[in-house]
């Protein structure tokens, strides 16, 4: 796989919330904040559950764990999202199986991606998508998928430190739209972005 | 809301899923006549009652599943089967 051309985000500064509202961004002790994240590398794995590549990725549909500091999200049951460092990410796609019905995507700059992190960060979802964000349904670890502010997002809860912590990632083109929508519905619980 | 129970994903608003339709057996392009397909593609039965049809999760797990859903309460009665353990497509 060639290597990457230079990254540019889909997120435009300075801020400015869906309603129009500028927001200014704020250090990392903000009680809740909005970080872009779209310049990590994501790889996107489909894999048929009779291949190698399957159990090798071992991470159930709807879990997640991390591998040699790259996060393995279950997206959907033969899809998994690989999110980390490009060196460490490359390394572990590199040392999956391709045997069989194997496919790997490089979806770094095809797809956005946001960390939302606070204790009332479930309660920003919960303005915007249908899912349940209680503790017992989607524990630190749990992805899923659905509609956030009507838009198709992989969503993997990954707590910082014991914070609740959300990566939400979108197609690029839905970047903009969807960060903007995301400060908005964060500004009652006082939402900053990073 | 009509809440849509599927298989991969649990229970999601009907609005993360699309509708395919009633669900039916293909008729074999082989050996179906004209009659056969015309029923196939524009047909509906439509009863005031049990319906089995097909469901997309486009936002969850992307799979088709097939559901009986009673058309005048709207619930579910089954659980949904995968199309895939079907053998068919919708």
């Amino acid at each position: 796989m060639a290597e990457s051309p230079a990254f540019e985000s889909p997120v435009s500064t300075p801020y400015v919330s869906y309603g129009g509202v500028p927001i200014e961004p704020s250090g990392p002790g903000s009680p809740l904040t909005l970080q872009d994240h779209s310049s990590t590398t994501k790889f996107i794995v489909r894999a048929g559950s009779e291949t190698n590549a399957f159990r090798q990725l071992s991470t159930p549909f709807a879990t997640s764990r991390t591998e040699d500091g790259v996060l393995i999200a279950g997206q959907r049951p033969d899809e998994w999202f690989l999110v980390g460092r490009e060196q460490a990410v490359r390394a572990l796609a590199g040392r999956l199986d391709r045997t069989g019905h194997v496919s790997l995507i490089d979806g770094t700059h095809g797809r956005a991606m946001f960390r939302l992190t606070g204790a009332g960060s479930a309660l920003v979802l919960e303005k915007l998508c249908g899912l349940d964000w209680n503790d017992h349904m989607t524990p630190d670890g749990a992805a899923v998928s659905g509609s956030v502010a009507k838009v198709t997002c992989d969503i993997v809860r990954n707590d910082l430190d014991g914070v609740p912590s959300y990566l939400i990632s979108c197609d690029r083109s839905f970047g903009q739209y969807l960060f903007d929508v995301i400060l908005d519905a964060g500004q009652e619980f006082g939402i900053q972005p990073l | 809301m009509l809440i849509v129970p599927c298989p991969n994903c649990g229970p999601r608003n009907a609005a993360d899923l699309r509708y395919v339709g009633e669900s039916r057996p293909r008729p074999d392009p082989n050996s179906a006549s004209a009659k056969e397909w015309r029923a196939y593609l524009y047909e509906r039965a439509n009863p005031a009652g049990m319906l089995r049809e097909t469901w997309y999760c486009r936002s969850g797990c992307r799979r088709y599943f097939v559901l009986e859903r009673d058309t005048v309460s709207n619930e579910f009665t089954n659980p949904p089967t995968p199309v895939a353990k079907l053998g068919k497509r919708p």
